[in-house]
């Protein structure tokens, strides 16, 4: 129980004597301290720390040596390293300060396991300074009278610790205060410096480990003098054009130093230096000439000084200067050069002289005018022609022939030495051979080969192509034994129309030219392609050549793309100079597209498509068809012709059947008692041809009816039964003549006698309207059913030919108008006509008279034995094959008898006009 | 001089009589400058006459071709000891004085007393080298012996002792030019004319 509460006690005490104010003055009395306080270690090396008690707490606390432990921050330092030196002294042992760390603290554990801490110390580990090298000094000079030295040094490695560095220096006899460098360890200004006095200096650098001074530098600061540079630099002009005078101030006075210099200088816009001998400035002064400069060229100066001796630094160099030098004379006439204009007549030159500026360096001054002077050498009597010109250019108006020009530049100091140009009548000498050129990066070289004669001069001509405007040449001389020349600003993918001429003593070589590019680029577009002409299997496509423009290089060819829309292309190469080309072998009635490239050393661009179908029939196919199928038609039309010809007698026995000759028809038997009362020829006359149309009449004197007698009348009944049936095939003849009035037929008949007859004639007459063949008659009028025997026998003659032999018996009652119709009957009709004729002399009146106009009959033809009537004849015939009509004739007859008019004939009023319809 | 020297010796001598004639040359310079600003700055007339400065021996001797090397050397280093402790005083009065708000002049001050140390240090080696004996300063036997303290002057006085110090030091650069360059020549004679009396 004791025991415990002591153990109590000890542990309050110990606790109290850590932290209780200590009656010295702290307000903590430690139980113990450690020995070194605070140590500064040298990195590597071994260090040892003794941790002391009190002997105070020996006593309260019970508390020794053998309890105490050490700690690195909060890290156990290993038992290893502890040594009991006595009960109140524990020692610890480090080998290499490196393992240290702030901090090291001692402590002790109460009752073995209350650990306490009885003191603490900080660790600093560093290096001790090196000694600094590579000491240097320099004086600069601030102003006339002050310079300050400063000296650099290497301080050496990083010693982890707090260094002082500083320099010092001193006379054998006087020590100077040290100086300190500010923020830096390598570096200090000492502002008061004394010259002609060797002086020593050095650095000295010194920590907690330890000091070290760098070797001394013994030098005398006029030595190491880095002066201001000369100032108030002044250029003055002098007499001659090629000289300049630089004038200047200096800082230091020779009284402390002598000084050397360095002039420098330079053309403005330039930027090379170009320097004075230092030989010629190595001595003190304030001014120097400077010679060989160009005339009227403005130049910039700078200069420079140091010790004469060479000790020390180059000053910096001095502000810029400029000066201009004085004009001269110009030291060479202008480039002359000329373009000749012959467009208005070959004979009347319009001569543009033109010539460079002088460059600078030749001009040696601002020229002020250029006289010009033109002397024709072809004509000694010609005055000279004197020019004062303030332009490069100068146009003349010449005629043809041989000039000299001669140029001079005038300055305000005097002129230029002439150029001379000889314009010859004619560029008759040698030309340069071998004409080329080579691109050389940003410039394009152009080399030739020279003529054999010598040549004083080559003329260079170059200008941009352009297919807008005109060529704006640029121009160049160069000596004669020259041979090729870089042109410069020469642009890419440009075309350069590049011309030399050789230039000789008498006269001018013609040009040689050559374009150019400085480089080639693919074209900027593609040749647009369209065709010219398309066929069957081919096309001719052209094109326009790309402009200059749009070409960026040489064109090395066109290329013809086509293809059909599901087939492959097709290529074609063509060469550049072409604008037309012809595809072949293409496919007929076929849609092709075709595109074109243009191509040129760096590359193609392709133009638009174009699309074009070939035709289905090539060239002359169509006519090759046409041509003979016309011919075929024609050649079978004409054997149609041939053959209608030939078997025209039986095409119209087809067509024109014969008509059947009244005179045989059965009234005929009757006629004779019918006395004709009328001139058949003089109807004719009365009758002309076309004046009767469709109309068919039949006069029968009413009188005469009873002479018909009812066996006589029986055909005409079949007859109009039949009518009812066929009269198309009477309207061919009748139908048409049905057209026609009664009036109209009566008053186209005779129209003295038959005007007068009618009264005592009955009017007979058929009108058939649209009678041909198949087509129903609309209207049928009974009379003319008098003339049906006779239709009646027409048609049976077409459906047999050569039916007179059906008909002979009727046809014989009926005769024709006078003979003239006789041409329309066949032989036999014709004979048996001549007989009724014989009988008509005095008995046939009344008969029918029919005219059918145009339906000769050509086996029937007209025979040898045609009557005196036979001229009449022709003159029907020949009207009716005009006018395919039927010209009745009007034939007086006298009226038959009532009686006598068969029973299917009634007849009609006989009054002159009317109709009776049955 | 020995007769027989060295070249190191020769070396030496001939090195620092050239440092000693371009020191002189500039101090002159210098003090020549100091002068302008020292008159400008006290509010002197620069024609005012002064008259000779106690202690300071003067440039102006008779018989001056006449005199030995080591008698130069003697001379100048007496007199520029005197400079350095006339200076001194001068740049304590003017601190004194001014304070530091005329920090240029005493600058000046500063340099020109420097230049006078290295001036004297240059002739104590010229010295060694004629293997004569440097004599002891006079200020160090008087502050032995107990000298009495210098009057106190009025401030004019001061002054104007300055305008005639810095005035003597500027003949006496001139001056000890003169004696440098008699002291460089190859073969020196004692007592020989001087033959080329070369301004500096």
């Amino acid at each position: 129980m004791f025991s415990r509460w002591n153990w109590v006690a000890c542990g309050f005490y110990l606790v109290l004597s850590i932290c209780s104010p200590d009656a010295s003055g702290g307000l903590v009395q430690s139980c113990g301290h450690i020995i070194p306080e605070s140590p500064v270690l040298a990195l590597g090396s071994n260090f040892t720390a003794l941790c002391i008690l009190n002997e105070s707490c020996l006593d309260f606390g019970n508390i020794y040596a053998s309890q105490i432990i050490w700690k690195i921050k909060n890290r156990l330092v290993p038992k290893e390293q502890y040594r009991e030196i006595n009960r109140t002294v524990s020692s610890v042992t480090f080998n290499d300060t490196s393992s240290l760390a702030t901090p090291l603290t001692c402590n002790i554990l109460a009752d073995g396991q209350i650990e306490q801490n009885i003191y603490g110390i900080t660790v600093t580990v560093g290096l001790p300074p090196e000694k600094p090298k590579n000491l240097s000094c320099i004086v600069h000079q601030e102003s006339r009278f002050t310079y300050a030295m400063t000296c650099t040094w290497n301080p050496g490695r990083h010693t982890f610790l707090d260094t002082q560095f500083r320099l010092r220096y001193r006379w054998p006899e006087q020590i100077f205060p040290d100086c300190i460098p500010k923020d830096v360890n390598n570096s200090c200004t000492i502002d008061d410096t004394q010259f002609f006095v060797n002086t020593e200096i050095w650095v000295e650098a010194t920590n907690a480990l330890g000091k070290a001074e760098s070797d001394p530098l013994v030098v005398d600061p006029i030595d190491i003098v880095k002066p201001l540079p000369p100032q108030n630099v002044s250029i003055t002009s002098g007499l001659l054009p090629t000289v300049l005078q630089l004038c200047w101030e200096n800082w230091i006075s020779d009284a402390v130093m002598t000084l050397k210099f360095n002039i420098r200088y330079r053309i403005v816009g330039s930027t090379n230096w170009m320097e004075v001998p230092p030989e010629d400035t190595a001595s003190p002064r304030t001014s120097f000439s400077i010679q060989g400069l160009r005339p009227y060229t403005e130049y910039v100066f700078s200069i420079r000084c140091m010790k004469e001796d060479g000790a020390g630094y180059w000053s910096d160099w001095s502000e810029e200067k400029t000066g201009i030098t004085i004009e001269d004379q110009p030291s060479k006439g202008p480039p002359i050069w000329r373009i000749i204009d012959t467009s208005q007549s070959p004979a009347c030159w319009t001569v543009h002289l033109i010539w460079k500026a002088l460059k600078p360096h030749e001009a040696n001054g601002v020229i002020l005018q250029y006289e010009l002077t033109v002397r024709d050498k072809s004509s000694l009597s010609s005055p000279v022609k004197k020019y004062n010109v303030t332009s490069t250019n100068h146009t003349l108006q010449l005629r043809e022939g041989t000039y000299e020009v001669t140029l001079i530049a005038r300055n305000s100091v005097g002129p230029s030495p002439p150029s001379v140009l000889l314009i010859p009548a004619s560029n008759s000498k040698a030309p340069v051979k071998n004409l080329r050129t080579l691109p050389k990066h940003d410039k394009l070289w152009v080399g030739w080969t020279a003529p054999n004669n010598y040549v004083l001069k080559y003329v260079i001509e170059w200008c941009l192509m352009s297919s807008s405007s005109d060529c704006n040449i640029e121009w160049q001389i160069v000596l004669g034994d020259v041979q090729g020349i870089d042109l410069k600003g020469i642009k890419p993918f440009k075309c350069y129309l590049i011309t030399v001429y050789p230039l000789y003593a008498d006269g001018q070589g013609s040009g040689q030219s050559v374009k150019a590019y400085l480089k080639q680029d693919r074209p900027s577009k593609g040749p647009t392609v369209q065709t010219k002409k398309v066929g069957k299997a081919e096309a001719v496509l052209t094109w326009n050549h790309l402009t200059v423009e749009e070409q960026n290089g040489f064109i090395r060819n066109y290329t013809i793309l086509y293809k059909t829309i599901d087939g492959n292309e097709t290529v074609v190469t063509v060469d550049p100079s072409k604008t037309e080309y012809t595809l072949s072998s293409l496919t007929s009635d076929t849609l092709y597209t075709v595109r074109m490239m243009a191509s040129t050393d760096n590359g193609s661009r392709t133009g638009p498509d174009f699309t074009f179908t070939t035709q289905k029939f090539g060239k002359g196919e169509i006519e090759a068809i046409v041509v003979p199928v016309c011919l075929a038609f024609l050649l079978i039309v004409l054997l149609g012709v041939l053959f209608c010809f030939n078997k025209r007698d039986l095409i119209k026995k087809h067509i024109w059947p014969i008509v059947p000759d009244p005179s045989k028809s059965n009234i005929a038997q009757w006629s004779p008692q019918v006395p004709a009362k009328h001139n058949i020829s003089s109807k004719d006359q009365m009758y002309p041809e076309g004046s009767f149309t469709d109309v068919s009449v039949v006069e029968i004197e009413a009188d005469d009816k009873k002479s018909f007698s009812e066996q006589d009348l029986k055909p005409f009944d079949l007859l109009k039964k039949e009518k009812s049936t066929s009269e198309g095939h009477s309207s061919g003849i009748g139908g048409s003549s049905c057209m026609s009035s009664p009036r109209q037929s009566v008053s186209d008949s005779d129209e003295g006698e038959t005007t007068q007859n009618t009264s005592s004639t009955v009017q007979y007459s058929t009108v058939v309207l649209n009678g041909y063949r198949d087509q129903t008659p609309v209207q049928v009028f009974s009379r003319s059913e008098s003339t049906q025997p006779l239709l009646d026998s027409e048609e049976r003659s077409e459906d047999h030919a050569g039916g007179a032999d059906s008909t002979p018996q009727r046809q014989q009652y009926f005769r024709q108008n006078g003979g003239q119709d006789e041409t329309n009957t066949d032989r036999p009709c014709f004979d048996k006509t001549k007989q009724i004729t014989h009988a008509n002399e005095g008995d046939l009146v009344g008969f029918v008279q029919l005219q059918i106009s145009g339906q000769s009959s050509q086996p029937l033809g007209l025979g040898m034995e045609k009557n005196t009537q036979e001229a009449a004849v022709s003159n029907v015939l020949q009207t009716c094959t005009e006018g395919q009509t039927v010209r009745p004739e009007t034939v007086e007859e006298n009226p038959l008898s009532v009686d006598e008019m068969p029973k299917s004939y009634l007849p009609q009023t006989v009054r002159q006009g009317g109709y009776m319809p049955q | 001089m020995a007769a027989a020297e060295s070249p190191s010796a020769a070396l030496r001598r001939r090195d620092l009589c050239s440092r000693g004639i371009r020191l002189a040359g500039k101090m002159r310079a210098d003090v020549v400058d100091l002068l302008d600003a020292y008159v400008e700055q006290q509010g002197l007339d620069a024609s005012a006459s002064v008259a000779a400065v106690e202690g300071v021996p003067l440039a102006a001797v008779e018989r001056w071709d006449e005199q030995t090397g080591t008698q130069r050397l003697l001379e100048n280093l007496a007199a520029y000891r005197a400079f350095r402790a006339l200076l001194a005083q001068m740049l304590e009065e003017q601190r004194e004085q001014l304070g530091e708000a005329d920090a240029g002049l005493g600058r000046a001050l500063a340099a020109v007393l420097l230049q006078v140390s290295a001036f004297a240090y240059h002739l104590e080696e010229l010295l060694r080298l004629e293997s004569r004996g440097i004599p002891g300063e006079e200020g160090d036997e008087e502050e032995e012996d107990g000298p009495p303290p210098p009057p106190r002057l009025s401030l004019f006085e001061q002054k104007l002792r300055g305008l005639g110090v810095l005035r003597e030091l500027a003949q006496w650069a001139v001056r000890s030019v003169r004696d440098l360059r008699q002291l460089a020549k190859p073969s020196p004679a004692t007592g020989a004319a001087p033959g080329l009396a070369e301004s500096p």
